[in-house]
């Protein structure tokens, strides 16, 4: 009897000591000590986010968030990639800015924490990561989202659609009149992802890229800044082949059109991640530890892959990853390092001078 | 005491003296007329008065309250004046009733509403407009338009009222009526009228004095007989009326009359010149309407040669050479061609 | 008015112009940005801007290329389409009228993408034609299109300017010279636009500037063929030396601050020879429509022309895009027709607010901005001093910086002066941002009715006894109601339109249309933008229609 009465009292006591633990549940595998940053986060109340994904595209991800800690207010501010960057270190410089940035401009959020900007914090997740997405335990790649060609499934017969960066060039060189005008990509001059996936191009593959760069030149394919713009286009039949287009942006359309077909190069298809830090002067750093640990988890980042945004993590590669997309199971995937190697490009002097040598093959004929 | 004074008024534009010294009194009740051509000044001066201009010199007593003294750095706002102007366009406000244009002034007075209901319709029966209060500026005629600037100006009851060549703007006949009326409302009024004109039949015909003026300068200040009668300068002289001028030679000069001879004839005339040089040339005035149609030769009488001649409904206006120059002639007789004799009496011929 | 009230007001206004223009300026002059301890004075950014970059050269020529032609296009067509609008009987014209300014109303990237989904290379319009003749007699992306187009999508402006100056012209002078034997069109050029000039010298003057800072649509129909304007370089700055270059952005602005200067004083000495056709004297009127005659069907049809050009064709090609699936070479159109997008719409985050937002910065801000030109005009009004010339070369200066640079110019005015920090995230700082970025156009629609008023009205309420502020506002504010009107109706489409001015200053709540439709536009989700267009556009015609029924309901 007694130890009955002991059980039962033990488990009302516990009846009411469990439902104040259940308002910061501490996820699962995660250490001990997290319900402390769940505290803090809850003590902040708030959290600002500057992004470059659109907001439609993340409004589920940030509902999940909030149901997981409703305490927390959260502001998300969505830009471009340039703004984004020019506000955060005009307001940096200012003394208040947003604590999470999170970007799809790879080399300008390198640039941002080798400038000190952001925080150094181990997220419990990034041992799910891969090598190439981390950083310092400062900058993380949240996604792996492919380079992709796009092109118009009306008027590009099967046979002729371009599988890889060698046929890709071969194809251009054989018919500069047929694809007169109707070839386009990214301008690098004035697109930053433009310029950043070209120069990768030229790091894995020169010989191929600068032939059809060449061959580009002689077809008079049109450049570019606007993804939208490009893919519109593409779609319209005004252009019929794209190269190195921003793969979750083609997915998305393709679900809407299928006209809008793609392809995976299969000797490498380049990955590119959006990339995440927590603001060294961020004013609720544990609020934005707390939101880059959900991105990057598997709850996170299925969420993401279901608006395209394919997923980084190790363990979802085959169901949420790139290996998940039609085709994508043979290509070699070269992902770009979220690491210093970025730093390279952003020399001024090493900038122009590739510019100069673009011009120079595009002219070359 | 004079109810206007206005004492040595410059004002200059820039670099350019446009009133160069003006003294002028105007009496209590009278009705005065700034007369002149275009760029004399006339128009500053009233506006000056009014303080829509700013003079540089000199200054401007009204009732003897200084309104500017350029000395004691007095310039009352025209706001503060209390004078009437009426404008050349009328001015009045499109976006208003005539009522309202009216009853502005009033409004700006604190009147109140009753007070001012009485006044503007008393105005504007005033000016035989009564039943236009309703109206819009633009459905009137420019006749009405006129008289509704004029009862605007007046229904405050100013001391002195200003109006800019209010009849410049009206026909013929209109303008013919309106002299007679203007004049005598504002002589039932009582009020003291300074209005500009450069029609000098007009400033004859409605004015108690006529100050002249040319040039920036006050050239004569009189009645409207003295300026007629006796212009002071070569310049009155021919302003007033309609004149013959003749470029003639002084022969001799003797206690204020002057022989002069017209291509070969001589003749006498009123000595007018301010000084007396014994011979040389001169310019003879005569009114055309001096000069008489007589038969045959005589004294102060030339032969002239006819050439042609104007009917005036009333009378004819011929016009005849004598000596290479015109002389120009009214009669009531027809004339044909040939010679001619006219005589020119001396006390009309004017030698300056 | 006291003359220390208007010294403040000039003061007050300078200062506001010269606080983010003065930053670019500095910027200009040093090495990094002005906010980074390490950036040092030098001349470094004018060195590469001005002798080694082609580009800039090449931008520079193009853009003033771009401006004389849109001036030249924009300027006859707008007057004349506002003397046949605004002065004559012509049939339909109150329902004309509105859709002038339809162009004005849509996004300028949106409105050149509408013309090449109905006239690019597989333009629906273009498709149809090449049906019949084999091929297409045009080609969207060349310079002379691109000057075309700036022009016939301008007229707006200018129509703007010359119909508010219209409207307060009393009949008697076209009168006459009707009677007198002249036609329509020799009364418009020899009497009405002649007495409207002001108007028209403002407008010129404010078209020819915009061509310097034209963006959308060289972005959208000069990018195939690198049709390079200033603007189009500027966006190429932010992007080519990999961080966005604050120096030679600058010095970019600095070089159209240049061209402001010849500008306003080519306008000064214009205008003043011009003042002798001050209109409404004090000699009222009636207004009364003039007789077109046998000359009707020729001025429709030149209306009816350029509005299926400029607005017909881009518009509908824009509605339907938002209605079909996909479009272009091998689509038929019936087959695709859907209404996903807008559904899509529907959904989307944040548009509700968004346009409550639009609509509040529109309509309130809109209405103080006037104010606040009204203010200031009647500050300069009939004020002989020099003051006034130097408020004249400033108020044009704002717009020398295209709309990239204006919005980092304001951010970093609130961002970096202690005073306006605390307004930074409010409507207040966008409301700001554009209220001193279009201060000359706004502006000058008030003034060129000033221009109007003849002295004598003013001066028969001041001998009256009312004094200068009593004078302004019961005389001189309701004679220029016109002028209001015409200012509000500007800027209440510009600020529905505006985006890059105040992009800095956006945060989550204060989102506007705009932002919304360059948002989707980046994330490539056209179909979205062109669905949201068509409701914007909606939403303002209807706005738009009730405004002219009411306003001329009060006109009879």
């Amino acid at each position: 009897m007694n130890k009955r009465l002991a059980l039962s009292l033990a488990l009302s006591i516990l009846g009411f000591v469990a439902p104040a633990q259940a308002q910061t549940p501490v996820p699962p595998g995660y250490p001990a000590g997290y319900a402390e940053l769940i505290e803090a986060a809850n003590k902040e109340g708030a959290l600002s986010i500057y992004s470059t994904a659109d907001a439609a595209e993340v409004s589920e991800l940030l509902t999940q968030f909030r149901a997981l800690y409703p305490k927390l207010k959260v502001e998300y501010a969505d830009q471009n990639s340039t703004e984004l960057y020019s506000r955060y270190v005009a307001e940096a410089a200012a003394g208040a800015t947003a604590d999470l940035i999170w970007s799809s401009a790879m080399d300008l959020q390198i640039k941002l924490v080798n400038d000190g900007y952001a925080m150094t914090y181990a997220s419990p997740e990034k041992s799910a990561l891969p090598e190439w997405a981390k950083w310092k335990d400062q900058a993380y790649g949240t996604t792996a989202e492919p380079i992709v060609f796009a092109y118009n499934k009306r008027l590009v017969p099967e046979a002729e659609v371009p599988r890889s960066h060698a046929d890709f060039a071969k194809l251009l060189a054989a018919q500069p009149d047929a694809l007169k005008g109707k070839v386009t990509s990214y301008d690098p001059e004035r697109s930053g992802v433009g310029f950043l996936y070209i120069t990768q191009d030229v790091q894995i593959s020169p010989s191929t890229t600068w032939d059809t760069v060449k061959a580009m030149g002689k077809a008079n394919a049109k450049f570019y800044t606007s993804t939208g713009a490009m893919i519109e286009r593409v779609v319209s039949g005004e252009h019929t082949l794209a190269y190195n287009m921003i793969g979750s942006y083609v997915l998305q359309r393709n679900r809407k059109d299928p006209n809008l077909s793609f392809v995976l190069p299969k000797d490498y298809t380049q990955v590119m991640s959006r990339i995440a830090f927590v603001s060294a002067k961020a004013k609720h750093p544990a609020s934005a530890k707390l939101f880059l640990d959900f991105i990057l988890s598997k709850a996170g980042q299925v969420e993401l892959a279901r608006h395209a945004m394919t997923s980084v993590r190790d363990d979802l590669q085959e169901t949420h990853g790139i290996r998940s997309l039609p085709g994508a199971t043979e290509v070699t995937l070269k992902p770009i390092r979220v690491g210093p190697e970025l730093l390279a490009y952003l020399d001024q002097i090493t900038r122009l001078r590739f510019l100069k040598q673009w011009q120079r093959a595009l002219a070359a004929n | 005491m004079p109810k206007l004074v206005i004492e040595d008024l410059h004002l200059r534009y820039g670099s350019v003296e446009v009133l160069k010294g003006i003294d002028a009194r105007f009496e209590e009740g009278s009705v005065v007329c700034l007369l002149g051509r275009s760029g004399s000044g006339k128009t500053t001066l009233l506006r000056s008065i009014a303080g829509l201009e700013e003079p540089s010199h000199g200054a401007i007593c009204i009732d003897g309250r200084a309104v500017f003294d350029a000395g004691a750095k007095v310039n009352l706002p025209p706001e503060r004046r209390d004078l009437g102007f009426v404008f050349q366009s009328y001015a009045l406000w499109p976006h208003r009733t005539v009522f309202e244009n009216v009853a502005y002034g009033l409004r700006l007075r604190g009147t109140d509403k009753a007070g001012i209901g009485t006044k503007v319709q008393a105005a504007l029966d005033g000016v035989g407009l009564g039943a236009l209060g309703e109206r819009y500026p633009s459905q009137l005629s420019g006749g009405q338009q006129q008289r509704v600037a004029i009862a605007r100006a007046l229904v405050y009851e100013p001391p002195v009222i200003l109006l800019d060549e209010p009849l410049s703007n009206l026909d013929a006949k209109l303008r013919e009526e309106a002299r007679i009326w203007i004049r005598a409302l504002i002589k039932r009024l009582g009020i003291t009228a300074v209005f500009v004109t450069h029609d000098q039949s007009e400033a004859l015909a409605i004015a108690d004095q006529i100050v002249l003026l040319d040039g920036g300068r006050l050239i004569q200040s009189g009645t409207p007989e003295e300026l007629y009668e006796r212009p002071a300068t070569l310049f009155a002289s021919e302003f007033m009326g309609t004149n013959n001028t003749l470029s003639v030679a002084v022969a001799e000069r003797r206690a204020g009359r002057a022989r002069v001879t017209l291509g070969q004839h001589s003749l006498w005339g009123t000595d007018r010149a301010e000084s007396g040089t014994a011979k040389g040339d001169a310019k003879g005035v005569i009114r055309i309407e001096a000069v008489r149609l007589v038969d045959g030769a005589g004294e102060n009488r030339v032969p002239v040669e006819y050439e042609t001649s104007i009917y005036l409904g009333n009378q004819f206006e011929h016009l005849f050479r004598c000596g290479g120059q015109s002389l120009r002639v009214l009669s009531h007789q027809r004339v044909g061609p040939g010679t001619h004799w006219v005589e020119c009496p001396p006390d009309k011929l004017w030698v300056f | 008015m006291p003359r220390a009230f208007r010294i403040a007001v000039v003061l007050i206004t300078a200062l506001l112009i010269l606080g983010p223009v003065g930053l670019v300026v500095y910027q200009s002059f040093l090495s990094g940005p002005f906010f980074q301890p390490n950036s040092t004075l030098t001349t470094q950014a004018y060195e590469f801007v001005l002798f080694e970059e082609e580009d800039f050269r090449e931008a520079f020529v193009n853009s003033a290329i771009i401006a004389v032609g849109m001036t030249a296009i924009a300027v006859p067509l707008g007057c004349m389409m506002a003397f046949l609008l605004v002065r004559t009987d012509l049939p339909g014209k109150r329902f004309i009228e509105p859709l002038v300014l339809v162009p004005m109303f849509v996004s300028s990237v949106v409105l050149a993408f509408g013309f090449v989904v109905a006239l690019g290379p597989v333009g629906l319009v273009s498709l149809w034609v090449k049906s019949f003749t084999g091929s297409i007699p045009w080609y969207l992306y060349s310079k002379t299109s691109l000057i075309l187009i700036a022009g016939l999508t301008h007229v707006p402006h200018v129509f703007l300017y010359a119909s508010s100056a219209l409207r307060s012209l009393g009949s008697d002078v076209e009168e006459a010279a009707r009677s007198a034997g002249a036609g329509p069109l020799r009364v418009a050029m020899t009497v009405s636009l002649p007495m409207i000039m002001p108007s028209i010298l403002y407008a010129s003057v404010l078209v020819f500037f915009l061509g310097f800072e034209l963006f959308g649509l060289p972005l959208v129909l000069g990018d195939p063929e690198r049709i390079l304007v200033l603007a189009t370089y500027l966006y190429k700055l932010t992007n080519k030396l990999g961080t966005p270059s604050y120096d030679l952005m600058a010095v970019v602005v600095v070089s159209i601050i240049f061209v402001t200067l010849p500008l306003v004083y080519t306008q000064r000495k214009l205008l003043a020879a011009a003042s002798r056709y001050v209109a409404v004297k004090g000699k009222a009127s009636a207004q009364r429509p003039l007789a077109i005659g046998a000359w009707r069907w020729p001025a429709l049809g030149l209306i009816v022309a350029w509005l299926g050009v400029t607005v017909v064709i881009p518009v509908t090609a824009l509605v339907l895009r938002s209605f079909l699936a996909s479009w272009g070479e091998g689509v038929g159109i019936w087959e695709n027709l859907t209404t996903a997008h807008f559904r899509e719409l529907m959904d989307y985050p944040n548009l509700v607010r968004g346009i409550v937002n639009t609509l509040l910065i529109a309509t309130v801000g809109g209405a103080l901005s006037v104010g606040f030109y009204a203010l200031v005009n009647l500050a300069l009004h009939r004020w002989r001093s020099r003051w006034t010339a130097v408020l004249d070369y400033l108020v044009l200066v704002p717009r020398a910086m295209p709309g990239l640079i204006a919005g980092l110019a304001m951010f970093w005015l609130f961002l970096f002066t202690p005073v306006l920090q605390p307004f930074r995230q409010t409507l207040f700082s966008l409301w700001l941002a554009y209220t001193l970025v279009w201060l000359a156009y706004g502006m000058r629609l008030v003034s060129a009715s000033l221009l109007q008023i003849g002295p004598e009205l003013e001066e028969a309420g001041r001998v009256s006894g009312a004094r200068p502020a009593q004078v302004s506002r019961d005389i001189t504010l309701p004679l220029i109601k016109a002028g209001l009107i015409g200012s509000w109706v500007l800027i209440f489409v510009t600020f529905v339109r505006e985006y890059s001015t105040g992009v800095y200053l956006l945060s989550p709540g204060t989102e506007v249309i705009g932002s919304l439709l360059v948002s989707l536009w980046g994330t490539g989700a056209v179909d979205l933008v062109t669905a949201l267009s068509t409701v914007n556009l909606a939403l303002i015609l209807v706005g738009l229609g009730l405004m002219f029924a009411l306003g001329n309901k009060r006109h009879a």
